[in-house]
């Protein structure tokens, strides 16, 4: 059938492009993942420049707006185990990182005509938090919200994670709040109207050390008590779960069959557009560059754009919240850490469930597109907003997952890129009112697993926040807690 | 595409196998190349059309060549030395490439499905749609062996490192040589000269100079930049070479990179611009002059110099032009007898080109048979590795496409990245070369 094609690795034609503009979708970065060229086996070198000139012609973009997606590393498809062999010196820390991201978007891309002059809620930062708070606000009435937004949908975290979705916590209060989100993750595209592609693959968590191990056990009894169907297995059964896994040097699995994956920016897209049907206002490309407080308040939210006079403001910039806060003398305790993730050729199907060394924070599992999608944390990695992407990451998961799975070693990675964990001194978010700022309501520090407690904390806090009832969540987690007392770790972090 | 009767012998005559069947090769020459060459012209389907596939770019910049090779997936069969007994298989096809019935989605959506939205919601539609997308999503199949390991990385550390053999880069190291600056070049391809080797004659463009012309154990071939990266040592290249005991990283340290890169074949969009058949002028170029590999009937499509020069060498070389396309115009004093200013372009065929229609300026849509359409545009300039390592990239709304941002030495927004030749403006051969030359002058400022 006759068609014409602009990115020939994924089938996207010109009518696919046509259709992301109609979509509002009309600067590089989101075209390209609303359609999907240029995340193929080529990586964009035979349709990045035909795209731009498409968008360009269109009318869409100002010829200065036309900036090329992040070219990441490799330039060619890598097979694992040449990069397995990179020299590494774990006894520093890793330095540098490329490409650094634009450190501001063009002002070229920054819409025309300013933001509105006042809003109920204004909601700072447009990943999933702030768009899944956005859409419970509408759902619940309040549509008088805007939502600021520094670059694209999907240009932080939200757009950067591996997609996995568990159950598998060590408090209460987190796999409640998984249990909840996986539930209206299975209705998101009956509510939405976008397929989000959740595959209940399991989650299957191996412990090398005994400490670890003992871990596994104590969480599966606290997960069974919650209704999680979680199950300590033998070595030999995980290998039965995962045809050619090694298990070297693990001594114990944990799984749940009822964890999964998903497509993390399908559910951007979804909110944004189910919001704004609503009546809400998503402004990309604008930044906030301070705040008019008197008497304990925030009164406006300044930006490139014009003040928003407004009666709350919720802080949803997750490692980029304590930037933002500062703005408004507030300290937050996050930290953003880089964490490097990366992406292979696709495969046909082979591995079923997201399989964690809880011990040195390796996770894999293959995306519904067939890619190996994994990442590995480096403990030496140092605090800071480094998004850039480095050779010793690829080398020391190559290492771990050939480790693993020795028969990925001549599979190849197509791209690898780095996100930003928004780290709080206790592994647990910050959430609620602030202190001396009362209608400042935070909501970040998700420690990498933001993702996938959204759609469960939207809904909380926009019942919160529009019913006046109280919810013992916004206590728990309040930002007082740092003042004293003990805190409730959460030690179940991966990645 | 057929050998032509009057080729030279260029290596050993042997057969590969695809799909159980033997097919005669040229050993060392891309197998895709032999394929073709053998009259077969689907080497894939595509992800998810399912739509038929051959080589189009010979460059390892589009996935229209992939193959399952030797049992291991999504290798680029256009870069891939032809050796006796090579086992190759088309991918994602069902029961097989030629006859595939997967391709039927490619006929139920003629305009576009979009995965985002479709039974989005529906009960039990969106359940079967999921597990049908899964095993219909993915290129290849799991390798069923490790491999070999990797050789032994290794650490250099050296004043200048160059980036592409072509040109721009190999008039740099000349310049580098020249004045005893120790350098390394990286060439990607088994031979030096990128397009002055493969690309249409050019007058007074430089000569490919021998490997021997250089310090010994200066100019790797085989050699492909896959980053440039950073670390606690300063800036590197991330280079996988092929050596011949195996696969090799390099980690390589300079003070000074000349990314001398050149560009990539670009898509053209067109109805069916990606038949079996569709080549990049470059591709064609390679072939002829390389492989003596050639169609038997050509049209050719596009603008620029190129263009017009391909079409001479290919009827120099006895192969039937059947139309030249310039999209825009004016025609050249030397343009081929059959050129044209149009547009409108169309290719048909079914399971690879059988013709191609188009509207002449101020003409009737025409449709010629052929069995090869020729898109011959300026590539787009290989900017990735320049951003990579800090350069600024600019959109070029004149060119349609990236480039970097540079001085006219070549100088970056980055101290220590220099660029020459169609990484910065697609143009002639001698026009790298000159700006290779300035740029290696350049790059020696304040050089340690």
């Amino acid at each position: 059938m006759s068609k014409a094609l602009v990115c020939t690795c994924e089938d996207v034609t010109v009518t696919d492009i046509e259709h992301a503009l109609e979509r509002g979708y009309q600067d590089v970065e989101s075209v390209k993942r609303y359609t999907g060229f240029g995340t193929g086996i080529c990586q964009g070198k035979s349709c990045h420049s035909a795209v731009a000139a498409l968008l360009q012609k269109s009318k869409a973009l100002k010829s200065e707006a036309v900036v090329p997606f992040t070219p990441r590393p490799p330039l060619y498809p890598t097979e694992l185990r040449l990069l397995a062999s990179a020299p590494v010196d774990e006894s520093v820390p890793p330095m540098g990182g490329v490409p650094q991201e634009l450190e501001h978007f063009p002002s070229a891309l920054r819409p025309q005509g300013p933001v509105p002059q006042k809003a109920k809620v204004v909601i700072i930062g447009g990943g999933i938090m702030g768009l899944s708070l956005a859409y419970n606000l509408a759902l619940r009435g309040e549509t008088d919200v805007v939502v600021l937004e520094r670059g694209y949908l999907c240009a932080g975290a939200s757009g950067r994670n591996g997609g996995g979705v568990r159950m598998q916590w060590g408090t209460p209060a987190l796999i409640e709040l998984a249990k909840r989100s996986i539930d209206l993750m299975k209705v998101f595209a009956r509510d939405l109207g976008v397929n989000v592609w959740l595959r209940q693959g399991g989650y299957l968590f191996l412990a090398k050390r005994k400490d670890t191990a003992l871990r596994l056990e104590k969480n599966a009894v606290l997960h069974n008590k919650y209704g999680v169907p979680t199950r300590i297995i033998t070595p030999d059964a995980a290998r039965d779960i995962v045809p050619g896994l090694t298990m070297k040097d693990c001594l114990t699995a944990a799984y749940n069959p009822e964890d999964g994956v998903i497509f993390p920016w399908a559910f951007l897209w979804g909110y944004a557009q189910g919001s704004v049907k609503r009546g809400v206002k998503v402004e990309t490309y604008t930044n906030v560059v301070g705040f008019e407080t008197s008497n304990g308040q925030v009164r406006k939210v300044k930006t490139d754009r014009g003040d928003i006079a407004c009666d709350t403001v919720v802080l949803a910039s997750g490692a980029w919240s304590p930037q933002v806060a500062k703005l408004a003398d507030v300290a937050l305790p996050n930290e953003p850490h880089r964490h490097e993730i990366l992406s292979t050729e696709p495969l046909k199907p082979f591995l079923s469930p997201l399989v964690s060394v809880l011990d040195t924070g390796l996770y894999f599992s293959q995306s519904m597109r067939g890619e190996i999608v994994g990442g590995m944390g480096d403990p030496k990695e140092p605090a800071g907003p480094n998004m850039g992407s480095t050779l010793r990451f690829v080398s020391r998961f190559a290492r771990a997952l050939t480790e693993q799975l020795p028969n990925v070693g001549q599979v190849k990675v197509l791209r690898q890129w780095g996100g930003l964990y928004d780290v709080t001194p206790d592994n647990n978010p910050i959430l609620g009112r602030t202190p001396g700022l009362d209608n400042l309501l935070q909501l970040s520090g998700f420690v990498g697993h933001g993702f996938m407690m959204a759609p469960a904390v939207a809904e909380r806090m926009a019942q919160w926040m529009t019913s006046g009832t109280s919810d013992e969540l916004f206590t728990r987690f309040n930002l007082r807690r740092f003042e004293g007392g003990a805190l409730e770790r959460e030690e179940m972090i991966i990645g | 595409m057929r050998r032509l009767p009057d080729a030279t012998p260029r290596g050993r005559a042997i057969t590969v196998d695809l799909e159980g069947e033997s097919i005669p090769a040229i050993e060392g020459e891309p197998v895709a190349c032999s394929l073709i060459a053998a009259g077969e012209n689907v080497l894939s389907r595509s992800v998810k059309y399912h739509r038929p596939r051959g080589p189009f770019c010979f460059a390892a910049a589009c996935s229209h060549c992939l193959m399952r090779v030797d049992g291991l997936p999504n290798v680029y069969t256009c870069r891939t030395p032809a050796k006796e007994g090579m086992r190759l298989e088309r991918q994602n096809a069902y029961p097989s490439a030629n006859v595939d019935i997967f391709a039927t989605i490619d006929w139920f959506f003629p305009k576009r499905f979009d995965h985002h939205e479709m039974f989005a919601g529906v009960p039990v539609a969106e359940d079967v749609m999921a597990k049908v997308a899964r095993q219909l999503a993915g290129l290849g199949l799991l390798p069923k062996e490790p491999g070999p390991t990797a050789l032994p990385s290794r650490t250099l550390h050296i004043k200048v490192a160059v980036v592409g053999g072509g040109a721009a880069g190999l008039e740099a190291a000349r310049v580098l040589a020249g004045k005893g600056v120790p350098f390394l070049l990286f060439e990607r391809d088994a031979n030096l000269g990128g397009r002055l080797a493969h690309g249409t004659p050019e007058d007074g463009a430089p000569f490919v100079p021998e490997p021997t012309a250089f310090p010994q154990g200066s100019v790797l071939r085989r050699a492909t930049v896959i980053g440039l990266y950073d670390d606690e040592h300063g800036r590197y290249l991330a280079v996988a070479s092929q050596e011949p005991e195996g696969l090799r990283l390099l980690k390589v340290y300079a003070e000074r990179f000349l990314l001398t890169v050149g560009g990539h074949p670009p898509t053209l969009p067109f109805e069916n611009n990606d038949l079996p058949g569709v080549y990049a002028g470059r591709a064609v170029s390679l072939l002829l002059r390389r492989h003596d590999v050639a169609p038997e009937v050509a049209t050719l499509v596009g603008h620029g110099a190129e263009l017009h020069a391909l079409a001479h060498l290919l009827t120099q070389r006895g192969v039937e032009v059947a139309a030249v396309v310039d999209l825009k115009g004016p025609l050249p004093a030397n343009a081929h007898p059959k050129a044209c200013v149009g547009d409108g372009l169309k290719a048909h065929g079914l399971r690879g080109v059988g013709a191609l229609s188009f509207t002449p300026q101020g003409g009737h849509k025409q449709k010629v048979s052929c069995d090869a359409i020729v898109v011959s545009v300026p590539v787009t300039p290989g900017f990735e590795l320049a951003r990579q390592g800090g350069a600024k990239v600019e959109f070029d709304a004149n060119a349609g496409h990236f480039r970097v941002e540079a001085d006219a030495d070549g100088r970056t927004q980055a101290a220590d990245v220099f660029v020459a030749g169609d990484v910065v403006k697609a143009g002639t051969a001698k026009d790298a070369a000159a700006m290779g030359q300035r740029a290696a002058q350049a790059l020696l400022g304040g050089l340690s």
